[in-house]
């Protein structure tokens, strides 16, 4: 402290830190492997009695990440053990309170989903017990369905909201940044579907619902990149302190985050595994690497826009 | 008629001298390491010999519409009454979403209470008794007024319709209710 007026510390900008950036990750993938789960179920018009692997390890992922997620932000909270008082006060104008209405909807139709998904499989991990809960949710299933599926929307976009409405951060406070997270935790949730149908249920590396989930990753990952470029357009045209906060892409450690993190290992890993010929990039082994790729890319994403976007105010 | 409490620094008169804010400290009860108010000394600006500072206060700008107010999930953050933003501490879970939404970035996580803290024009204790704020009282060179400016007889209201002012970041739409004299160059 070299200053008469006292402690500075207060007023970094940054007030969020990496935890509330896996917290978007988690909520995000949650979402995205839910999306991706059941769209290819009601497009592959599936049997009610196998359900596919990726299905299957989307059922998992959901509640598990969700969970993983709102830990963080529970224990991120200056007051963790107050945290119910979230849930007792709410104030719509605030996209949080909507968010944590959402959310008490979403987390606990998403177990319910993982239960009646995997009810085969639960008295084999010692959780058998859980199956008459299955049978009992079983005719409700599209119901369910339909409810999580528009819920998973709603938090997969919600985390972008949450961090646009701040006006103070020209970076965050754009219109794209919803729809930028909700199709970056697509991507996220079909490479954690793939790891999961791959490893856990050992699903072959040909498999049907796998190559179509495969080949909506294209197609996904273009989206992502025109909404980033939508973003940074949006700033820099906007000029003053908006596009200021373009120098995030060109100097600083979130600059490397961003163009190693999120272009070279989210974007550039699975595009190069394209070129390889087919039989070497449809093995089990090559699919699991882009996969995690992916993971890696859309983690540094949620990093570089947390960090970066409130390094520069408005 | 509703109150409309406004502060104004002049930053002619402010000589920079920190005594509002050692004054809200001990007032407030605001624990170390953390400020509800700063005067920050910036510059010096100009050519030799024509230098000047600028006094800049940093505290609650008490926004008429309020980025801290609109993100708070539980309503703990509230305009009063008297229009004043302050915080129900009791609602508060510190999910730090205030504190990233403000432009002003004065709003602060207190230590010893774990909730969202910031000036709130000394509202509980001093506005309370009749009294005007800590700050304003202390400031040896009266570069602080603080009163309702829809009060066309108050001194602020005067002041407002005679001299200069500006606010900081109007541009995001916030209003914020404190205003500053701006320094004149060369001299009072």
């Amino acid at each position: 402290m070299n200053n008469t007026w006292g402690d500075m510390a207060q007023y970094d900008p940054v007030t969020w830190h990496w935890v509330i950036a896996v917290y978007l990750f988690m909520a995000g993938l949650s979402a995205g492997s839910l999306l991706i789960g059941i769209g290819l179920r009601w497009f592959n018009q599936e049997q009610t009695q196998v359900e596919s692997n990726i299905l299957k390890a989307a059922a998992i992922i959901g509640p598990v990440a969700i969970s993983l997620g709102l830990a963080c932000l529970v224990f991120d909270l200056t007051k963790p053990f107050h945290f119910w008082l979230i849930l007792i006060n709410y104030n719509f104008q605030s996209v949080m309170a909507i968010g944590v209405l959402a959310l008490l909807a979403y987390s606990p139709l998403a177990f319910a989903y993982a239960i009646l998904v995997l009810r085969d499989d639960l008295p084999k991990w010692g959780l058998g017990f859980l199956v008459p809960i299955a049978k009992l949710l079983m005719p409700f299933r599209k119901l369910i369905e339909v409810l999580l599926f528009v819920l998973a929307i709603g938090v997969g976009a919600y985390t972008g909201f949450l961090i646009s409405a701040m006006n103070a951060y020209p970076m965050l406070n754009t219109a794209v940044l919803p729809a930028l997270f909700l199709v970056s935790g697509l991507s996220a949730g079909a490479a954690a579907n793939a790891v999961l149908a791959l490893v856990m249920f050992k699903t072959d590396s040909h498999d049907k619902t796998l190559a179509k989930m495969h080949g909506l990753e294209l197609p996904v990952m273009a989206i992502e990149i025109m909404f980033l470029f939508m973003l940074f357009c949006a700033l820099y045209f906007k000029g003053g302190a908006a596009a200021a906060a373009l120098a995030s892409l060109t100097s600083g450690v979130w600059a490397s985050v961003f163009w190693i993190g999120v272009v070279g290992i989210g974007f550039g890993v699975p595009l190069l595994f394209m070129l390889l010929p087919a039989a070497t990039r449809h093995t089990k082994g090559a699919m699991i690497m882009v996969a995690c790729a992916s993971l890696t890319g859309v983690l540094a994403l949620r990093h570089f826009i947390v960090y970066a976007g409130q390094s520069y105010l408005s | 008629m509703t109150k409309r409490y406004v502060m104004v620094h002049d930053e002619n008169k402010c000589i920079g001298c920190q005594a509002c804010n050692v004054a809200c400290r001990s007032e407030n009860g605001v624990p170390e390491g953390v400020t509800r108010l700063q005067v920050r000394v910036e510059g010096p600006y100009g050519e030799m010999p024509n230098l000047h500072f600028k006094y800049h206060r940093v505290s609650c700008q008490q926004c008429e519409d309020a980025p801290c107010v609109k993100v708070c999930p539980t309503g703990a953050a509230y305009v009063g009454e008297d229009g004043i933003v302050s915080i129900h501490g009791d609602k508060c879970v510190g999910c730090m979403y205030c504190v990233a939404a403000c432009p002003y970035k004065v709003r602060f996580m207190n230590p010893e209470t774990k909730v969202a803290d910031k000036c709130n024009f000394c509202k509980d204790t001093r506005l309370a008794r009749g009294e005007e704020p800590a700050c304003v009282t202390v400031c040896p060179t009266d570069a602080l007024v603080f009163g309702d400016a829809n009060d066309p007889q108050s001194e602020v209201a005067t002041l407002l319709n005679t001299k200069i002012t500006y606010q900081d970041k109007t541009h995001l739409g916030t209003k914020p209710r404190v205003y500053r004299v701006p320094t004149k160059r060369g001299g009072i």
